[in-house]
């Protein structure tokens, strides 16, 4: 039997081919979403929009806003000597060592002169496009409470990733591919798993599909398992045929019930998507430029065993080529994940024994990949009307954790945003001298406002998109949230 | 957040020295009003506040649920929880902030508001008002909309019956069509309506022959045909297993704690076990609610008493947040608050349906509900955390075993407070000894192994009984001295130190390798560790001596195991080394070749060689742990005058007895309950305390910073059927609190908990509740459509003992319920969402439904009821994260063909493909499940490797009950779909099978919309 994937895009006749004719029809291009969505329940926009599609970065663990992002010269003055925070500090692990340096130096970058380490020196090409939230700050200090707060706005599981309430609001575009589309890192999921990005109580369809790049399978069950040994490619066609008729019968008799019809149009669609996902995320016809841009041009090798940064180049870079060609292809909202579970030897960004050890290899793939990934949009006009946010969970103290590490730091962190109409090159917010806490301690920024802000961007206003659930009118940015004028060009 | 409130507090002293310094330069004309009638307000404070507040906090809007035209709410607040205005104190009433402070982030009207401000003038009018004692008469207070004044919070009330139709549900139901035109549609044919009931009640479809009878017995007595059916379904055990996970979508059970690491709860599912056993003993309502929130006070020797409690635990629970971060931290307070919260939620939300958890900041802003009554609700359940639970399910045991475990913490609590003030005198040389016993203990329990080489180790073997043996060959016959066993560690399970050591075991030595001849046991006389369990000896090496006589002589040295150790559900038998000393005491068996009946043979952790290799773990610090702890008995006894000493040495003599007592009872049963937590460091539990409540403040605004008022047992206090605030002794067992709020809730007066039944069962037979919102029946819940039915069920549910089963019959056998699901124009045209039920409605299958479906057309359904989960993924990195891949399991896998409800419950990874037909998120409390349609959702029901795999089955199947291919045709028509092909289409389908194979077709059955849908 041939491979599973070949038999349906081969050409010549199979389920693929029914419908590649209809693919042909309505596939290719982004289609206008100034005005509001196609689908049904789709809420529509509030105002004009900004920005139509968003790409969120997530680095699982908590990655380190000192030794990244956030310059500190008062630290490296004072490395090494005792740490003093002038307040008690209850840290995760009680990680207060003396004050640490950041593990890199930090050079200026673009027009903005803006400091940055020179483990995310790739970012320094496209520092003027990005604005820096420096006074972030959580809620938790635990990942995964402090995670589902980034990712769906609340403390406890079951609520809504930020994608699905914008598939919820604005609808779908490209029906051949799902709207929310999530890119989880190689190793595996961060903490709460899908908890992250699931729909919760809105309908099941605006919830985040998992895809896998590069594997034979990007979408689950999107070829037959490898149990249907009884599968071909005449069989496809011909089943097809027999459900459409059989399902249409069984619906004239059953007027009045748009599900039935619904459901048949959703194997059409299962047959569309077969097509567009695979070809959505087939490099094939990207340029060698593209690929060396995104560090692709070796393809995979035999990697070190240890975590290393060629390889996290290599995976970081294929989720942000195929992000691309998705948003290309209409699907409003990808979210791309750095990091793993806070197992050993670590896989993601929770470097409490060792921040170059862990940060190194990932920070150096992550700013690759971003900043491709930015210079690209922006060769193609798309950086206009993409918003890109940048977060993690929380931030690490400035203090150390056993020499090398850091603990958790709850009480600020960093976030970056870049295009959908967000003003580059600048920096808003500010923390302390040390980067423990923001500046101005009253007027932190929380995920509140860069969820309102975004959704602001995308022409929804923050307090009307609401779904009731058990009594209560639920939103993305609960009871809270500002639009950060500041942060807009 | 405890900055914020310094902050708070700063600004304050700040404003209030320029108010002062504000009033001081002004001296507002008062006129001839007194500033304390009741005329002052009217005439000059109540403008103020109409013009610029109203526009904002008046009658018609209300910011953060702030008004300031009705007395109570102007003086307590609104969202942001602290009193505005305090009569009297000008410097704690914060609305004078407020409106005179412009850079405060809180001023009134706010700054890009259009709202003119207040004059100076006017806000030191207010200022003089309140500081004269803010007199506000009722006569300008705004009247509130009574929040009590709404169909749920009143009494229930039994209608008499509208007309004379025979089943009440028809009186009702034909009464409100016919007062909106409408007619109810005919019954639906008999096939339909039996596929109809088997789904709804069993949760499979019926097979030809079922429907072959009942369409035959229908013919000749319709009714009678039906009650037959519906009495032979409700007492197929199958009955229980579908409506076990209704109520479990609504508890959110799951079996794994969810957020970070999500590790697994092997044993969550006997309260699952529990739910199915209710429901199919037609438990009385009242008995199944108060069982599941105090079960373990009320019927404390059942069995039943104590599962139902895994209902206060069955949903997620921060395992970080509790075992890495102490209850002293913010977010160990946190993560604390929140687990009481979700048991707060789930219990009110279930049983009465009221959303209580939107007082967690502030009143509720719809229903009667206040933040003390929300705080209250929390001391019900302060003592509690979520715990594995030891319990005998022969109530003999458990009674026994309640006995022994009372005497057992009353001799620990007068143990503990004869050796308290003994502690406090051997002061800081007491503490350190406690301290080195703590690390002497965390030394042990680290892995002990040196090296990679851990052991030899069995098959593994699913019954405890079966035997197992490993044995060395010492090369030649010689004299045996005696033989040390050496116990393997392994973190497998948590297991540990003395991992897989045999229960019973015997040794024996012989020259023939087979150990058929001239065999010779190896055992002590008094030491039989072949008929009695032997404790696990941890790292410690079990020596077995040669007998009085001397040793033994022999070539083969076999150990072999009787009764194996407990792993995972599963027994085995490891063993770290064995060492056989002569009588020189040389270790002859090192090094030398090793045999076995089976071995798992996975280097270099596990292999037969493994067991003379000279490595073994070694027991760390285990003897000075004993040592320190025999130093600090002796330091505290040199204390103690003779009587205490005395009294101790009985007490402790007393507890050994009682530990020997509750040995000799049998293994006990574990159930993950609401429970007290007995741990130790950074998660305590309230046990050291001997499980007294913690205590429970009021949270300004939910924060876990700002505590106030300390809050005791209670709950919703607007309803006063029942006195709210619990009385209970001060120094009650906090199992008191339970029972008192299980008795609330089952109180025949509360208008919530019967109605919340009766609406939901409604629900799972039509499709939709009475209410359409069953979690919410408050405010912001639906209206009932049926409100006058909807309290005669209730009621009459509630007289008759709470019988569901009598509810299901009373209910299925109605015309309302039997009404084909056909449309019609007139239903369409005056009520297309079908709120009257002028017709049934067609329901699509739930995940369960269809996969349960799937395995019983295909005959693959194993119908075994209970017991742990089937799993159908396999988990990778157990020791710290574990991933649940499903991608790996094997769908011929027979063991996951069990029904859906015995699946092993992922929170972080939801199985994929359940997910896709919106199966429950085990997260969430679901009243309703969603209904989606989505490519993903067909692409899973095409190419899973379930469905394919049971396509394949499915066609077996009727390949076997035929050689013929248009019988098989008919039969797999008739097994999925419940109707046979006309000619036609059976011609077609034929020609189908032929050209692609029946398991092609096979496939297409289950993908059809008349295999989803039920008419």
């Amino acid at each position: 039997m041939q491979s599973r994937r070949s038999f349906l895009t081969d050409s010549g006749g199979g389920l693929g081919s029914i419908a590649l004719a209809s693919l042909l029809t309505c596939d290719g291009e982004l289609h206008a979403s100034d005005s509001p969505a196609k689908n049904g329940d789709a809420i529509g926009l509030h105002h004009p929009a900004k920005a139509k599609r968003v790409v969120h970065f997530f680095m699982s663990g908590a990655a380190s806003h000192i030794d990244l992002f956030d310059y500190k010269p008062e630290l490296v003055k004072r490395h090494g000597q005792a740490s003093d925070f002038g307040e008690p500090v209850e840290a995760f692990q009680n990680g207060l060592g003396p004050w640490l340096k950041p593990v890199w130096d930090f050079r200026p970058y673009g027009d903005c002169g803006k400091m940055l380490s020179d483990t995310v020196a790739p970012l320094g090409l496209v520092a003027d496009d990005i604005a820096f939230v420096h006074n972030m700050v959580s809620k938790s200090g635990v990942h995964s409470a402090a995670t589902l707060l980034q990712a769906t706005g609340f403390l406890v599981p079951g609520f809504p990733g930020a994608g699905c309430w914008i598939s919820y609001g604005l609808g779908t575009v490209n029906e051949n591919l799902p709207t929310f589309v999530v890119l989880p890192d190689h190793r595996g999921f961060g903490s709460n798993g899908v908890k992250n990005w699931d729909s919760a109580f809105l309908s099941a369809q605006h919830a985040g599909t998992i895809i896998y790049p590069g594997r034979s399978e990007p979408i689950a069950d999107l070829f037959p398992h490898k149990a249907g040994t009884f599968v071909t490619k005449q069989g496809e066609r011909r089943s097809q045929e027999l459900m459409v008729e059989l399902n249409r019968e069984h619906a004239a008799t059953r007027a009045g019930d748009s599900r039935l019809e619904g459901r048949i149009r959703s194997y059409e669609l299962a047959a569309k998507m077969q097509l567009a996902a695979p070809e959505a995320l087939d490099f094939t016809n990207e340029s060698a430029t593209a690929m060396k841009l995104y560090g692709l041009e070796l393809g995979p090798q035999a990697w070190e065993k240890e975590i290393n940064a060629e390889e996290e180049t290599y995976h970081f870079g294929q989720k942000c080529l195929a992000a691309r060609r998705l948003l290309e292809r209409g699907v409003r909202f990808v979210q791309i994940w750095s990091g793993n579970d806070n197992g050993f030897p670590r896989r993601n960004w929770d470097s409490h024994e060792d921040v170059q050890r862990d940060h190194g290899p990932l920070a150096m793939g992550m700013a690759r990949g971003c900043s491709a990934f930015i210079q690209d949009l922006k060769q193609r006009g798309m950086l206009e009307d993409t918003l890109i946010l940048w977060t993690t969970e929380f931030g690490r103290m400035p203090s150390s954790q056993g020499g090398k590490g850091r603990d958790h730091n709850p009480f600020v962190f960093t976030n970056w945003l870049c295009g959908g109409g967000i003003q580059g090159g600048m920096t808003y917010g500010e923390s302390d001298a040390w980067g423990y806490k923001p500046l101005d301690r009253s007027n932190p920024t929380q995920v509140y406002d860069i969820h309102a802000t975004i959704l602001h961007q995308l022409g929804l206003d923050h307090t009307k998109l609401t779904f009731r659930n058990n009594g209560i009118d639920r939103r993305l940015t609960d009871v809270h949230g500002r639009v950060v004028q500041e942060l807009l060009a | 957040m405890s900055n914020q409130n310094n902050r708070y507090r700063m600004q304050l002293i700040c404003w209030t020295i320029v108010a002062i310094g504000c009033f001081g330069r002004y001296t507002p004309c008062l006129g001839q009003l007194d500033l304390h009638s009741e005329g002052y307000f009217q005439e000059r404070i109540q403008p103020i506040l109409a013009a610029k507040c109203w526009s904002c906090h008046g009658p018609k809007v209300q910011k953060s649920s702030y008004r300031l035209d009705v007395r109570s709410i102007a003086f307590g607040g609104g969202d942001q929880g602290e009193p505005p205005i305090v009569p009297g104190r000008t410097d704690a009433s914060l609305i004078l902030k407020y409106v005179s402070d412009l850079n405060s982030e809180l001023a009134m009207p706010p700054k890009d508001s259009q709202q003119p401000r207040l004059t100076e003038a006017e806000v030191a009018s207010l200022a003089e008002w309140i500081s004269a004692g803010a007199v506000w008469p009722d006569s300008a207070s705004a009247a509130m909309e009574n929040p009590l004044d709404w169909w749920s919070f009143k009494p229930m009330h039994k209608a008499t019956l509208p007309n004379a139709e025979s089943n009440p549900i028809d009186a009702f139901v034909k009464a409100k069509l016919s007062d909106n035109a409408l007619t109810m549609s005919p019954p639906a044919d008999p096939l339909t309506l039996a596929r109809r009931l088997y789904f709804d009640l069993i949760g499979l479809p019926p097979t030809p022959e079922e429907l072959d009878t009942f369409e035959r017995s229908s013919h000749v007595d319709a009714e009678a045909a039906l009650d037959q059916l519906v009495e032979k379904l409700l007492n197929m055990p199958q009955y229980g297993e579908r409506w076990a996970r209704h109520w479990l979508d609504v508890v959110h059970y799951g079996d794994t704690h969810g957020y970070d690491k999500d590790k697994p709860r092997p044993n969550a599912w006997p309260y699952r076990d529990y739910v199915i056993r209710a429901l199919n003993e037609d438990k009385p309502y009242a008995r199944f609610i108060e069982e599941q929130i105090a079960g373990d006070i009320l019927w404390p020797s059942t069995r039943d008493g104590i599962e139902a409690l895994g209902f206060v635990a069955a949903g997620p629970w921060d395992f970080i947040g509790h075992a890495e971060v102490a209850e002293s931290k913010t977010d160990g307070k946190i993560a604390r608050h929140l687990d009481r919260d979700d048991m707060v939620s789930n219990t009110i939300g279930s049983f009465c349906s009221v959303t209580v958890h939107c007082a967690q900041c502030h009143q509720h802003k719809f229903d009667p509900i206040s933040q003390e009554d929300y705080y209250r609700l929390h001391a019900v359940f302060s003592a509690l955390d979520r715990t594995d639970r030891k319990y005998h399910r022969d109530e003999t045991h458990q009674m026994r075993f309640l006995t022994l475990e009372r005497v057992k913490s009353e001799t620990d609590l007068a143990l503990n407070q004869i050796e308290e003030p003994l502690k406090r005198l051997a002061g800081e040389e007491y503490s350190t000894l406690t301290k080195r016993i703590e690390n002497a203990k965390k030394a042990t329990d680290k892995n002990a192994n040196k090296g990679a080489e851990f052991g030899y180790h069995s098959a593994i073997s699913s019954k405890q009984d079966d035997e197992k043996w490993v044995q060395v060959d010492l090369g030649k016959k010689g004299d045996v001295d005696r033989v040390s066993l050496f116990p393997c560690y392994d973190d497998f399970n948590a297991i540990g130190a003395g991992f897989g050591f045999p229960v019973r075991f015997k040794v024996e030595i012989s020259d023939d390798p087979e150990f058929e001849n001239g065999v010779i046991p190896f055992l002590g006389r008094s030491d039989d560790t072949t008929t009695a369990d032997v404790k696990n000896p941890g790292l410690l090496p079990m020596a077995i001596h040669g007998d009085r006589e001397g040793g033994k002589a022999g070539r083969f040295v076999r150990v072999t195991a009787s009764k194996l150790a407990s792993r995972n559900h599963d027994f085995i038998f490891a063993l770290a080394e064995l060492q056989v000393f002569d009588r020189s005491d040389t270790n002859v068996a090192l090094g030398r070749e090793v045999t076995a009946m089976d071995s798992i043979e996975a280097a270099p952790r596990w292999r037969k060689t493994n067991l003379t290799d000279g490595i073994f773990p070694a027991q760390t610090n285990g003897d000075v742990k004993e040592t320190l702890v025999q130093e600090r008995d002796l330091l505290i006894l040199k204390l103690a005058d003779d009587a205490t000493k005395n009294r101790r040495q009985q007490l402790l003599a007393t507890k050994k007895q009682i530990e020997a007592d509750l040995k000799k009872l049998p293994e006990p049963s574990l159930v993950y309950s609401g429970g007290i937590h007995s741990g130790s460091g950074t998660f305590a539990g309230t046990g050291a305390m001997g499980g007294k409540p913690r205590p429970i403040f009021l949270l300004v605004r939910g924060q876990v910073t700002q505590p106030a008022a300390e809050m005791f047992p209670g709950t919703l206090s607007a309803l006063q059927f029942r006195p709210s605030v619990f009385s209970l002794s001060p120094e009650h067992p906090e199992g008191e609190r339970r029972v008192a709020l299980a008795q609330w809730i089952t109180d025949p007066a509360n208008p919530l908990t019967w109605r919340s039944i009766v609406n939901r069962v409604w629900q799972y037979h039509f499709g939709r509740g009475f209410v359409d919102t069953p979690n919410d029946l408050g405010h912001n819940g639906s209206l009932p459509t049926h409100p006058e039915l909807l309290d005669w069920l209730a009621v009459d549910f509630r007289d008759s003992g709470g019988s569901l089963k009598r509810l299901h019959r009373m209910i299925v056998t109605s015309a309302t319920y039997k009404q084909s699901s056909m449309s019609n124009a007139d239903g369409e045209k005056l009520d297309s969402s079908n709120a009257m039920l002028w017709r049934q409605n067609r329901r699509r299958l739930e995940a369960e439904a269809i996969r349960d479906s799937v395995l019983a057309v295909s005959g693959t359904l194993d119908k075994t009821m209970g017991g742990p989960g089937w799993q159908d993924f396999v988990v990778e990195h157990p020791e710290h994260s574990p991933h649940y891949e499903y991608d790996l399991a094997d769908p011929e896998d027979a063991k996951t063909w069990r029904r859906s409800i015995y699946r092993f419950i992922v929170r972080s990874q939801t199985q994929p493909w359940m997910t896709s037909l919106d199966c429950a998120d085990p997260s969430m409390r679901v009243d309703k499940r969603n209904e989606s349609l989505s490519a993903i959702q067909a692409l899973a029901l095409l190419n899973n490797g379930f469905m394919l795999t049971q396509a394949k089955h499915f066609a077996e199947r009727v390949m076997r009950e035929s050689d013929d291919v248009a019988d098989q045709v008919d039969t797999a028509h008739r097994l999925a779909l419940g109707f046979a092909p006309s000619e036609s289409r059976r011609i077609q389908l034929i020609d189908f099978a032929r050209m692609n194979g029946m398991p092609y077709l096979c496939r297409v059955l289950f993908n059809l919309n008349a295999f989803t849908f039920v008419d």
